[in-house]
């Protein structure tokens, strides 16, 4: 048996190079970072953990949910009412939803106080600046979707303010929305926006951004500088 | 049978002798990643695979008072049937064909005829239903007498409940 699984894992390993792709990826060197500064290097992994528990309870949650605003409602609390497990899941990408927010920002935090942005990283910066733009995406079209009261007006709300840009103000209103006002046509359109689109532009721009993290390594933890302070 | 060990491929698994500080964490992050995993997988999939354990909700139908069903003459009942379809709820217009001899137990009759679907009538003079399309004759008990039908009539469960008939409009097939 054991002879058996070895036997597979080489045959992958000689094919692919699996373990060398493992060795980059899951043993490569980083900065020595002590205590609670090790921590804040955790925070990325921990925004990537999140995306791929919303992905999972995203898709469940798309398995038993209607974007049309006849059943949109029903559908939710048929979810929670329900299904095995389903306010668990619900609750799961609820929270997922708002703590994705939080660790991408505290992320970014860690990436501009230690100065890590900086050359040759700044594409790595970008790529991580276009990923959060998408994650604010999801917030708001995913904040609609369960269309109770506070969904729809907050999303009257964010369309307006939308509405508000000089000249092309009353377009952008209506690409947002697909129609005058909100109607079918928005819930729609916020549910292909969620579940369609903004998921392949992360998972490729995760793609990116991880790969110039691995390409560049990892930046040390900045250090005090032996010359005097001014 | 061994296998090959290729050079270059780090597949040989080291036997664990002393078990150090990155050892230690390393399987300490892989045993709490498990049983987070395990966790989060359980639900997901408690979730994903429910429908097939679920209990259906069954949409009795309430006919109104048994007592007002008088024995010997069969009555055609219309009702409203509502359906719950997870989300989706949804009604339906639809009669039964109720039958009673004694006041206390009840027979309701699917009110479409086995033979091809027609509404059959009862026929007070002669006591049986008959259906107009093709001749077809059936007793109170739902039993074929004479005509085309391959089966009896088709039933609907019937229960009581307080004092009020409730049917299951569901047809299960007498053979």
């Amino acid at each position: 048996m054991k002879d058996c699984a070895l036997a597979a894992y080489s045959w992958v390993c000689e094919r692919t190079g699996l373990d060398q792709v493992w060795t980059a990826l899951m043993e490569r060197h980083i900065p020595e970072a002590k205590g609670w500064v090790g921590l804040l290097y955790t925070l990325g992994s921990a925004t990537m953990m999140i995306f791929t528990v919303q992905a999972v309870t995203g898709f469940l949650l798309a398995t038993n949910y209607v974007p049309s605003p006849d059943h949109a409602y029903d559908s939710v609390r048929y979810i929670d009412a329900a299904v095995l497990f389903g306010r668990v899941v619900r609750g799961l990408h609820h929270w997922g939803a708002s703590f994705m927010v939080v660790f991408a920002v505290l992320h970014m935090l860690r990436v501009y106080f230690m100065g890590s942005y900086k050359y040759p990283r700044e594409a790595t910066w970008l790529a991580g600046v276009g990923l959060l733009l998408l994650v604010l995406g999801f917030s708001f079209t995913g904040y609609l979707l369960p269309w109770d009261q506070k969904a729809y007006w907050a999303t009257v709300v964010g369309t307006t303010i939308a509405g508000q840009t000089p000249v092309v103000g009353a377009w952008i209103a209506n690409i947002l929305r697909g129609t005058d006002g909100m109607g079918a046509p928005t819930l729609s359109r916020f549910y292909a926006l969620h579940v369609l689109a903004l998921p392949a532009l992360t998972a490729g721009l995760i793609g990116v951004h991880l790969f110039l993290v691995v390409w560049h390594g990892i930046s040390e933890p900045p250090k005090r500088s032996p010359g005097k302070v001014p | 049978m061994s296998a090959p060990q290729e050079p270059g491929c780090g597949c040989k698994a080291k036997p664990p002798e002393n078990i150090g500080r990155r050892d230690f964490l390393t399987r300490a992050t892989v045993a709490l990643g498990a049983v987070i995993a395990a966790a989060l997988s359980a639900t997901g999939l408690g979730y994903f695979i429910s429908p097939a354990f679920q209990r259906r909700d069954e949409d009795w139908v309430d006919l109104g008072r048994a007592g007002e069903f008088k024995a010997g003459s069969p009555a055609l009942v219309e009702f409203t049937q509502r359906r719950r379809d997870a989300w989706v709820t949804s009604e339906r217009r639809s009669s039964a064909w109720v039958v009673t001899a004694d006041g206390k137990n009840f027979t309701a009759f699917d009110p479409r005829c086995t033979h091809l679907g027609c509404p059959y009538r009862w026929d007070a003079g002669s006591s049986r239903f008959v259906c107009p399309c093709h001749t077809a004759v059936f007793g109170p008990d739902g039993k074929v007498i004479s005509g085309p039908p391959p089966r009896p009539l088709d039933q609907y469960a019937t229960k009581i409940a307080g004092n009020r008939l409730m049917i299951l409009p569901k047809a299960e097939k007498k053979a």
